[in-house]
C-alpha cells in the first residue's frame, strides 16, 4: 500500500470517487503513514456533555447528552499563534452511525469501539443511570479516545465523511445515508449462516475468532469480579470510619489516653474516606479493559466478514461446477448425476436439438460470466485477508502495548493504595503510642 | 539492708499442705510513724523468717500491729511505691506455657506448663514447674475473690465455649487461651498484695492441687474473714462521689469497649468476604495470561501478585481475631467484676452506716463507739484504700495495656500493606520488561 504525499494542514484528503466495492478496499485508497494521520495534524477533544432535550422521530420528548467536539489544526511552534477552534455538537446516536458506516465500508479493518451505551459492570456506589454525572464524564472520555483512535488509524483517518463528522455540522446524517452504506451491510442471517457452512476459511481467522470469544469472555468475567471486589473493599474502609466516632467519645472518659485516641480517631476517619478517590481512579482501569472488550467484537466482525466471503466464494465456485456440469450433460446427452430437469425431460420426453442449442448457449454465457466472477471473488478474497492481516498485526501490537500500560497503570494505582495505608496507619500509632 | 528475726531457723522444703498461717496485712499496721517515707516494702529483700511465725509483719519484716484502724493515706503511698516494679526489683516471675492434650476415658482437656522462678522466701524452692488446666484456674481465681474481697481480681478468659462453633482444641484457641491465663497470672504476680495469698502460693506449688482443694482449708487473712458478707439486707443511701465516678467511669468504658468490640468484628467479617472476592480475581488474570503471548507473563505475575496479598489478608484478619479481640473482651469482664467489687464496698459502707445509725438511735450516753461499729468503720476504710489502690494501678496498667493493643493492631495493618506493597513493587519490572530484552 503506498502512502499518499504528505499534505499541507489545511488541505483535505483526497476525494474517494467510486464508493468501495463490497468486501474490497477502494482501489486508491490513500493510506497515510503514522506521521499523516489526522491525529498529528488536528488537535481533536471531546470537551464538554450537556443535557439536551428534544423531539424524537416520533415526536415525543426526549432528553439526551450532546458532546462538543473541538477541533484545531495543529500549527507549527514558530508561527506563534493558535490556530482557532472550530466546535459542533454531536450525540451518542450519531457516533454510532458513524460507526456503522467505518465498519461496513471498511470491513476489513479493525474499527475502534464506542464507549459502553449503558452502565455495566457497576458495583454497587456507582450508579446505573445513563444521566449520571460520573457515567456521563467516562463516557465523554470515551467518545474523545474514539476519535482519536479512528484519527490515528492509517486507514480509517482518511475518510471523509470521518473528517466531515468533527467539522461539518449540519447536513452530516444526510450525506451519510446518501452513501448508501445501509445496502452494502451484510444480513446478520446471511453472516451466520455462512460461520456454520463454509467448508475451508483461512485458518488463521478461525483461531483469530476463537481468541475473540476467548477474550470477550475473560474480560467479561474479570471486570465482574473486580466490581465486586471493589464493592467489598469499600465495605473495609468504610467500617473503620467507626472507630473515629468510637475513639472520640472513649476519649472523653479518659485523662492521659484522651487526646491520643481522640486523634486517632481522626486517621481512622482519614482512612474511611480514602476509599473513594481510590476506586475512582480504578474505575479508569476498568474502562481501559472494557475498550478491549468491545475490541473483541470488532475482530470477530473481521472474522466474520472473512467467513462470507470465503462462503460466498464456495458457493459461486460450487454454482459454477454444477453449471458445467449440466453443459457438458446437456451437450453429450449424459446423464450424470441426478437432477430433477433430467428426470422430467426423461418423463416428458427430450427436447428438440434447437431448445437443446439453446439451453447450452444460455449456460456456457452463465459460465463465461461464472468464471469471470469466480475470478474476481477470488481475487477480492485474498487482498482482503492481505489487508485485514496487516491491520490485524496492527492491532494487535496496539493491543499489547495497550493494556501492558493499562496494568503497569494499575499496579502503581494499588502502590499508591499501600503507601496510603501505611501512612495513615502509622500516623495513627503514634497517636496511640501517645496514649 | 536490715535483717529480720536474726537466726530463725530456715523453712524446710515441704510439699504436703502449709500449716494455718495469718497472712501479713499490708494494711493492718500501726501508726505511720513507725515507717517513713524512704521505707519501701520492697521485696527483694529476702530474709529468712519462720514459717511459723505468727508475728503479723510486712514483706520487709517490719513488724505490724493490727489493733488500731488503719491509716489510709500512708499506706497508699506505700504501695503505690510497689507499682512501678521494673525487672531488678521483681523476685517473683510466673509463666503459662507447653499445653498438651489429655485423653482420658470420662474426657479429653488442655493442661498447661505453669513455671514459677522466684526468690521470695513464701516460697519453699527457687524454681517451680506444675501442670494446670483450665479449672484449676477457675478455681484460684474464686479463691482469690473469696480471700481478698477489697482487691480487683484479674478476669479469666471465657470459661464456656460453644461446642461445634468453637474447636476447643485448636491450635488458635488454645494459644489465646494459654496467653489469656499467662497475663491473668502475670497481673496476679505483679500485684503487691495478690501476689502473696496463699491459694496463689499453692496454685504455682503443689504437685497435687487436687488433695489442697479437697482439704477446704479455709485460709482466709483476718481481713478476708472479717468483710466476709451478709446476703445483702444493708442498702447505701449514696456511692461516695469518688466511687460514684469510678462506677460510671466503668459503664461508659464497657459500654465503649463493646462498641469496639463489634466494630473489630465488623472488620474482620468484611475482610473476610473482600478475600472471598480476591480469591476469585487473582485466577482470571492467570486465565487470561494462557490466552496470550507478549501479556502472558505480566498477567501471570499480576495473578501471583493478588495472590500473596490474599495471604497477606488472611494474616491480619487471624492475627486481629486472635490477639485484638480477646483483650477487648477480657478487659470487659474484669470492667464487670469491678463493678461487683464497688457494689462489695457500698455494702460494706451500708453495714456501718446502719450500725452507726442503730446506736445514734439507741441515744446512749456515748462513753466510747462500740467495737462493733468501730470495727465496720475499719472495714471501710480498709476496703476504701484498697479499692483506691487498685483502681490507681489498673487505671495505669490499662493504658499501658491499650497503648500495647492498639499499637499491636497498627502495626498489623502496617505489615499487611508494606506485604501488599512489596509484591505490587516487585512485579513492575515484570510488566515492563520488553520481549527483545529476553
Amino acid at each position: 500500500m503506498e502512502s499518499a504525499e504528505a499534505e499541507p494542514s489545511d488541505s483535505r484528503p483526497e476525494e474517494d470517487g467510486a464508493a468501495p466495492r463490497s468486501g474490497l478496499p477502494p482501489p486508491e485508497q490513500p493510506v497515510a503513514t503514522m506521521e499523516d494521520c489526522l491525529a498529528k495534524k488536528m488537535e481533536i477533544t471531546v470537551s464538554e456533555a450537556e443535557k439536551r432535550t428534544g423531539r424524537n422521530a416520533m415526536n415525543m420528548q426526549e432528553t439526551y447528552t450532546a458532546y462538543l467536539i473541538e477541533t484545531r489544526a495543529v500549527e507549527s511552534q514558530s508561527e506563534g499563534q493558535c490556530a482557532p477552534v472550530d466546535s459542533l455538537w454531536r450525540r451518542y446516536s450519531e457516533f454510532e452511525l458513524l460507526r456503522n458506516y467505518l465498519s461496513v465500508t471498511y470491513p476489513h479493518i479493525v474499527v475502534p469501539p464506542l464507549p459502553e451505551k449503558r452502565a455495566d459492570f457497576v458495583w454497587h456506589k456507582l450508579s446505573a443511570d445513563n444521566m449520571d454525572p460520573d457515567f456521563v464524564e467516562r463516557r465523554r472520555i470515551g467518545l474523545e479516545n474514539f476519535l482519536l483512535r479512528v484519527a490515528s488509524h492509517p486507514v480509517l483517518c482518511q475518510d471523509k465523511i470521518f473528517y466531515s463528522f468533527l467539522t461539518q455540522e449540519g447536513g452530516w446524517k444526510e450525506m451519510v445515508n446518501e452513501t448508501g452504506f445501509q445496502l452494502k451491510a451484510d444480513s446478520r442471517l446471511k453472516a451466520l449462516n455462512a460461520t456454520f457452512r463454509v467448508k475451508n476459511p483461512d485458518k488463521r481467522f478461525t483461531e483469530l475468532k476463537h481468541y475473540s470469544d476467548e477474550l470477550q469472555s475473560v474480560i467479561s468475567h474479570l471486570l465482574r469480579v473486580r466490581a465486586r471486589v471493589a464493592d467489598r473493599l469499600y465495605g473495609v474502609y468504610k467500617v473503620h470510619g467507626n472507630y473515629g466516632r468510637v475513639f472520640s467519645e472513649w476519649s472523653a472518659i479518659e485523662k492521659e489516653m484522651g487526646d491520643g485516641l481522640q486523634s486517632a480517631g481522626h486517621h481512622m476517619d482519614v482512612y474511611a474516606a480514602s476509599i473513594d478517590d481510590i476506586l475512582e481512579e480504578e474505575e479508569h482501569y476498568a474502562d481501559q479493559l472494557k475498550e478491549y472488550l468491545f475490541y473483541a467484537e470488532a475482530l470477530r466482525a473481521v472474522c466474520r466478514k472473512h467467513e462470507l466471503m470465503q462462503y460466498d466464494l464456495e458457493m459461486a465456485a460450487q454454482d459454477l461446477t454444477s453449471k458445467k456440469q449440466q453443459c457438458e450433460e446437456l451437450a453429450t446427452g449424459t446423464v450424470r448425476t441426478f437432477s430433477l430437469k433430467g428426470m422430467t425431460s426423461k418423463l416428458f420426453g427430450q427436447e428438440t436439438p434447437e431448445q437443446r442449442e439453446a439451453k447450452i448457449k444460455v449456460l456456457e454465457e452463465q459460465i463465461q460470466e461464472g468464471e469471470e466472477q469466480l475470478k474476481s471473488k477470488n481475487l477480492e478474497g485474498r487482498d482482503f485477508v492481505k489487508s485485514a492481516w496487516a491491520d490485524i498485526e496492527r492491532f494487535k501490537e496496539q493491543k499489547n502495548h495497550d493494556l501492558k500500560e493499562a496494568l503497569i497503570s494499575y499496579a502503581v494505582m494499588q502502590i499508591s493504595m499501600c503507601k496510603k495505608g501505611i501512612q495513615v496507619w502509622t500516623n495513627a500509632k503514634e497517636c496511640f503510642s501517645k496514649m | 539492708m536490715s535483717g529480720g528475726a536474726a537466726g530463725a531457723p530456715k523453712p524446710l522444703p515441704s510439699s504436703g499442705p502449709k500449716s494455718l498461717r495469718e497472712m501479713p496485712h499490708p494494711l493492718a499496721t500501726s501508726s505511720s510513724e513507725e515507717m517513713g517515707p524512704a521505707l519501701t516494702p520492697s521485696p527483694d529483700l529476702l530474709l529468712p523468717r519462720s514459717i511459723a511465725d505468727k508475728d503479723l509483719s510486712l514483706p520487709n519484716g517490719t513488724p505490724v500491729d493490727t489493733s488500731s484502724p488503719a491509716s489510709s493515706s500512708s499506706l497508699l503511698n506505700r504501695l503505690q511505691l510497689d507499682d512501678d516494679l521494673d525487672g531488678e526489683t521483681r523476685d517473683l516471675f510466673v509463666t503459662v506455657d507447653d499445653p498438651k492434650k489429655h485423653v482420658c476415658t470420662m474426657e479429653t482437656y488442655i493442661t498447661y506448663r505453669v513455671t514459677t522462678k522466684t526468690t521470695r522466701a513464701e516460697f519453699d524452692l527457687p524454681e517451680y514447674s506444675v501442670r494446670r488446666r483450665y479449672q484449676d484456674f477457675d478455681w484460684l481465681r474464686n479463691k482469690l475473690e473469696e480471700s481478698q474481697p477489697t482487691h480487683l481480681i484479674p478476669p479469666l478468659p471465657e470459661k464456656f465455649v460453644v461446642k461445634g462453633v468453637v474447636d476447643r482444641f485448636s491450635e488458635e484457641f488454645v494459644e489465646t487461651r494459654r496467653k489469656a491465663l499467662d497475663k491473668f497470672l502475670k497481673r496476679i504476680t505483679d500485684h503487691p498484695v495478690l501476689s502473696f495469698n496463699e491459694h496463689f502460693n499453692v496454685f504455682l506449688t503443689a504437685k497435687d492441687l487436687n488433695a489442697y482443694k479437697k482439704q477446704g482449708m479455709a485460709l482466709l487473712s483476718k481481713m478476708g474473714e472479717s468483710v466476709k458478707y451478709v446476703t445483702g439486707g444493708y442498702k447505701l443511701r449514696s456511692r461516695p462521689l469518688e466511687f460514684a465516678a469510678i462506677g460510671e467511669y466503668l459503664d461508659t468504658f464497657s459500654l465503649k469497649l463493646g462498641t469496639i468490640d463489634r466494630i473489630a468484628q465488623r472488620i474482620i467479617k468484611e475482610q473476610l468476604e473482600y478475600l472471598v472476592e480476591l480469591r476469585e480475581y487473582g485466577p482470571v488474570y492467570s486465565t487470561w495470561g494462557a490466552l496470550e503471548v507478549e501479556l502472558s507473563e505480566p498477567l501471570e505475575g499480576l495473578s501471583a501478585c493478588i495472590g500473596n496479598c490474599c495471604t497477606a489478608l488472611e494474616e491480619l484478619s487471624e492475627d486481629m481475631t486472635e490477639d485484638f479481640l480477646p483483650v477487648l473482651r477480657e478487659y470487659i469482664l474484669y470492667s464487670e467484676s469491678m463493678k461487683n467489687v464497688l457494689k462489695k464496698r457500698d455494702q460494706v459502707q451500708a453495714e456501718y452506716e446502719a450500725k452507726l445509725e442503730a446506736v445514734a438511735l439507741k441515744k446512749e450516753d456515748r462513753p466510747k463507739v462500740p467495737t462493733d461499729v468501730e470495727k465496720c468503720q475499719d472495714r471501710v476504710e480498709c476496703f476504701n484504700a484498697d479499692l483506691k489502690a487498685d483502681m490507681e494501678r489498673w487505671q495505669n496498667n490499662k493504658r499501658q495495656d491499650f497503648r500495647q493493643l492498639l499499637m499491636g493492631m497498627a502495626d498489623k495493618n502496617i505489615q499487611y500493606y508494606e506485604k501488599c506493597l512489596t509484591a505490587w513493587e516487585s512485579i513492575i519490572p515484570l510488566l515492563q520488561d520488553k520481549p527483545e530484552t529476553k
